[in-house]
């Protein structure tokens, strides 16, 4: 029996990747209706979630791929440009909760449910950190901008979004896995 | 729900450029511009920008959300945080300066006096920023309208991405639109279920748990597909051997000179910063005379 590999790109991680990244941006335009209370132009985004579980499922390279390439398709659909340094933050989000992938047994174990949320939430720290840092670098903002002006407004809603629906996804997976055998 | 891409093929100067070479010069532009901060430099690049930008020929009914963006990002960093609080400056300010209001500001209605630390030298600083971001969103902010979705795949393929990693990314395109209306299905059939979209009710944490019967169906419904297509895949032996493409690029005399054009800026700025130590902050005279200096 071939060992699985955590960092393995076949046809099936090709394609999933390519899902999840359709997935988040089609639910990321289509969701964007959420508006944090009186705080003006901040959205949340509840699609976040998508290359995280993606991530958590199918491996890092999955992840990274659903949430980098998903925010391009994001930008894109809603003309706002492209963002490289976002797009990268969002792949990191993808790809940290994807380095436990191998290590989930039954996705609805309160165990592996756990183990999903701590990775979300390095995830989230890292790849929004990145994204708001290279402000510094790109515009010349100093470190109060970016954790005020980029980092928490970023962090907080993505957060929030990503451990709650996140533990849901993994639920609803771990049925389909049952029934159908995988 | 209808998804569209927001590309339309237009005779424009940039549309005669190899995708490839534009995503060469858009990088090179972007590291170029960085290395400066002083305000003769980012001019020309400004202007560079906002060049390349109209070649483009971008209407601006479809771009004016992305440069809204642009607007609200330039108002907090620059107006809030280096004009109103005085911090900013990234460092690259040298600490003093010049206070734009020495005396202090008198507040209305008797709350006192207040010293903002803003200096000209901040001020400057603030239109460097926004020579540098504005050069940097036109270069970038244009790629959604003036680049062909069909052919981002082959052109990363062409930059050096692997086949699968391209590939990836063109199933992805291919897909939003299924996607997009399998979503209005399910948004459909909850509808007939009782689950109101329009009023999502409580606070936001109840409205995330709430968009959750969206979210979850479609997702499971998309990873049943994908199953079947990667099967259908293999079927076809995907990834037994290098893939061709149903598009094919090829360069011509103009992106090579655009390419060209991009590594001397990159390699030219590197080599004014690094060896002449030339492009650093700087300050005009006659901004200082305003001062009183």
């Amino acid at each position: 029996m071939e060992k699985k590999s955590l960092w393995k790109f076949g046809t099936r991680e090709v394609v999933y990747a390519a899902i999840g990244a359709a997935l988040y941006a089609v639910l990321a335009v289509a969701t964007n209706f959420l508006q944090i209370p009186s705080a003006g132009n901040v959205s949340f985004r509840p699609a976040v979630a998508i290359p995280m579980f993606f991530g958590v499922v199918f491996g890092p390279i999955v992840g990274f791929v659903a949430g980098f390439i998903g925010n391009i398709i994001s930008d894109l659909i809603s003309g706002y440009g492209f963002w490289f340094w976002w797009d990268l933050g969002n792949g990191l989000m993808g790809l940290i909760p994807g380095l436990i992938a191998l290590s989930i047994i039954s996705y609805r174990s309160s165990r592996s449910i756990l183990k999903a949320e701590l990775f979300v939430i390095i995830g989230v720290l890292v790849g929004m950190a990145l994204a708001s840092v290279s402000e510094m670098w790109v515009s010349g903002a100093d470190i109060h901008t970016v954790i005020f002006g980029n980092f928490l407004p970023a962090v907080i809603p993505n957060l929030i979004n990503g451990l709650i629906l996140v533990p849901i996804l993994m639920v609803a997976y771990d049925a389909i896995v049952k029934r159908s055998g995988r | 729900m209808l998804v569209t891409w927001r590309y339309r093929p237009r005779n424009t100067l940039m549309s005669r450029f190899d995708p490839r070479a534009r995503w060469i010069f858009s990088l090179a532009f972007l590291f170029a511009t960085t290395i400066f901060w002083d305000a003769r430099f980012l001019l020309f690049f400004f202007v560079l920008g906002f060049v390349w930008y109209f070649s483009g020929g971008a209407p601006w009914v479809d771009v004016r959300r992305g440069w809204m963006l642009v607007g609200v990002l330039l108002f907090v960093m620059i107006v809030v945080n280096t004009i109103i609080t005085g911090g900013g400056a990234g460092g690259v300010v040298p600490p003093g300066g010049n206070l734009v209001w020495p005396g202090g500001l008198q507040l209305p209605f008797r709350l006192g006096l207040w010293h903002p630390g803003l200096t000209y030298e901040r001020l400057w600083f603030a239109i460097c920023q926004v020579l540098r971001i504005g050069g940097i969103s036109a270069v970038f902010l244009v790629i959604p309208f003036t680049m062909d979705p069909r052919l981002y795949g082959v052109t990363f393929r062409g930059l050096g991405l692997p086949d699968r990693f391209a590939y990836s990314m063109e199933l992805a395109f291919r897909y939003v639109p299924t996607l997009a209306r399998e979503f209005e299905t399910t948004v459909d059939a909850q509808r007939a279920r009782g689950y109101e979209v329009e009023r999502l009710q409580g606070g936001i944490i109840r409205q995330i748990l709430n968009v959750a019967p969206l979210i979850v169906p479609i997702t499971m419904n998309s990873i049943l597909m994908g199953e079947d297509v990667a099967n259908a895949m293999d079927l076809r032996c995907f990834g037994q051997r290098r893939r061709t493409w149903l598009y094919q690029l090829k360069f011509h005399w103009q992106d090579y000179a655009l390419v060209t054009l991009g590594v001397l800026m990159l390699v030219g700025g590197i080599v004014v910063s690094a060896v002449f130590h030339i492009g650093g902050f700087w300050v005009p005279g006659f901004w200082l005379r305003m001062a009183g200096r």
